[in-house]
């Protein structure tokens, strides 16, 4: 990658400064586009097309990398604009708050290679979105053979994989008190059967499991009570 | 490249002086774009603002700012000042109907005046040098003529006018061009660099020079020292960029393309100051030989030509505080 066009920094490029935040950033990007295309009618007798051609290929690669967090900082760094040991200073970004900031700043060389490692716990161990958990043997055995379950195990299925109510509520879209209707057997206070489900589907889905394993398990016990009412 | 340039320059004498005033040149390569118009109106916004404002036809060879202002015609102009040595330049100044606007007509009927020589230029540069006010606006004549070029590089504001239009865009950038040249001619003599500038620009294209950006660069990188004086003397050249008869929302966004390409083609920053919308008013008003601000401040055009005014009145207001 050239760091430099006619001397030019990518900030000097796009016609920003260092300090510009993201929307900056994009902003310039998109007038850049404009002024540098084969039909600006701004180019006229200053640029040859393959003059503006140039141009353009380095307005890209300086968005690319202006765009990204750790390739910014990268690029920071080798112009000497930032230290690299030092937390980066606050202005950087107006957009993101400075403590995540310093975070990405000591582990931006890394981040990339940080990501694939994403899957390898220590074995035993699971993860949902919200948390990491002991896989207990017996537990996983009982949820692959269960035939009919009630509110009750369901209960036992977050509590086991670590999630709170509160999590589960903002990520399925599901009001907290109906959870706790289902996990209470509270039936009366449960929606239709076509709704339920749709319910218990999507907190398993959440949560990592068999969805149609505990969901079919759960309608089953569902569907009896609500024919014994 | 033209060789021509006076050796009894006056900028060196003028270096060390302050001038009487901020000098407002509106120049624009090609004829029609509204150079009169812009600089009339600026004038008289100005003037408006409450400063002490004189406006200048170094129209040459087709002077009408008086028909743009409204003012009578006059027999003593600019055109008198060229051709008699005793006439003092205070004399040739005329109120108009602006309590603060003073105007300096090129209305006459000596035909003679288009080409000036050397000495002639810089009498009258000098003069609008020392000439005491708040500002003094000058509305140059189309082409790339070495007196429109000398009286462009001596104001502290250099603005251009575009319109979108292709003739106009290649025009305008010609005339930027031309007096880039002008001021690096002149520059490359007080430092003793014009074999050095002669010989990059006969291999411009062996050392990839395309454009002022790239020579610039070029002579930094040869020699540091010089390179460096060189740029910074360079540098106040900042054009001043306005957009005149737009007719869409695009093509006022043009004149920030407008702004990109000099700053990239010359290597320093060039401003845009603003977008003028097209107006039938314009021409109508002028017909009636009285000036679109005379009666008509609601419109569009007023407040865009009120903004650019206001900037340029900041950058006074600004200077003054610092000094």
């Amino acid at each position: 990658m050239s760091e430099r066009y006619d001397g030019q920094t990518y900030y000097e490029l796009l016609e920003i400064t260092p300090n510009s935040g993201p929307g900056e950033i994009y902003n310039a990007y998109q007038r850049a586009r404009t002024t540098y295309s084969p039909s600006s009618p701004a180019l006229y007798s200053m640029f040859t097309p393959a003059e503006a051609q140039e141009l353009l290929v380095m307005i890209e690669e300086a968005y690319q990398t202006l765009s990204h967090q750790a390739r910014r900082r990268e690029y920071d760094e080798r112009l000497g604009l930032v230290g690299p040991a030092q937390p980066p200073r606050s202005t950087m970004t107006q957009a993101a708050p400075s403590a995540p900031r310093a975070e990405a700043a000591v582990a931006a060389p890394v981040l990339v290679k940080v990501m694939p490692k994403k899957d390898e716990l220590p074995s035993g161990f699971a993860r949902t979105k919200f948390s990491i958990y002991e896989v207990k043997p017996e537990m996983e055995q009982e949820i692959a053979s269960i035939e009919e379950c009630d509110g009750k195990f369901l209960q036992r299925v977050r509590l086991y994989s670590g999630v709170t109510l509160e999590q589960l509520s903002d990520e399925i879209r599901v009001v907290k008190s109906t959870l706790v209707a289902l996990e209470a057997n509270d039936l009366d206070a449960l929606p239709v059967a076509v709704f339920t489900r749709g319910f218990v589907i999507q907190a398993a889905r959440a949560m990592g499991f068999d969805e149609k394993k505990i969901t079919d398990a759960y309608m089953k016990f569902f569907k009896a009570r609500k024919v014994v009412k | 490249m033209d060789s021509n340039v006076t050796k009894m320059d006056f900028s060196q004498l003028r270096g060390k002086a302050e001038p009487g005033s901020i000098i407002i040149a509106v120049g624009g390569g090609k004829g029609g774009v509204g150079k009169s118009f812009v600089s009339s109106s600026l004038a008289i916004i100005l003037a408006q603002l409450g400063y002490n404002t004189l406006a200048v036809d170094l129209d040459l060879g087709g002077a009408n700012l008086h028909t743009c202002l409204g003012a009578p015609l006059c027999d003593r102009g600019i055109n008198e000042f060229i051709t008699n040595p005793q006439l003092e330049f205070s004399e040739l100044i005329q109120s108009t109907h602006w309590p603060n606007l003073k105007l300096i007509s090129g209305s006459s009927e000596n035909l003679e005046t288009a080409n000036v020589t050397d000495v002639q230029r810089s009498s009258i540069m000098s003069s609008i040098f020392r000439h005491k006010a708040d500002f003094t606006v000058l509305d140059l004549s189309a082409g790339t003529h070495t007196s429109t070029l000398d009286f462009f590089l001596m104001a502290q504001h250099k603005m251009v006018v575009f319109t979108p239009e292709p003739s106009s865009v290649e025009n305008a950038y010609r005339f930027l061009k031309a007096s880039f040249y002008r001021k690096l001619r002149r520059y490359e003599y007080q430092l003793q660099m014009g074999p050095m500038i002669d010989e990059l620009t006969a291999n411009r294209t062996d050392l990839k020079i395309r454009n002022p950006s790239d020579l610039m660069r070029v002579i930094s990188q040869k020699e540091p020292v010089l390179g460096t004086k060189l740029k910074s003397l360079m540098s106040d050249i900042n054009f001043e960029i306005i957009l005149n008869q737009a007719r869409t929302r695009q093509e006022i966004d043009l004149g920030h393309a407008l702004q990109s390409t000099c700053n990239k083609y010359f290597g320093f920053p060039c401003q845009f100051l603003g977008g003028l919308e097209y107006d039938n008013a314009v021409w109508q008003s002028l017909r009636q030989r009285h000036h679109l601000l005379m009666a008509n401040r609601q419109s569009h055009l007023y407040a865009q030509l009120m903004s650019i005014a206001r900037k340029i009145a900041k950058v006074r207001q600004q200077n003054n505080s610092v000094a």
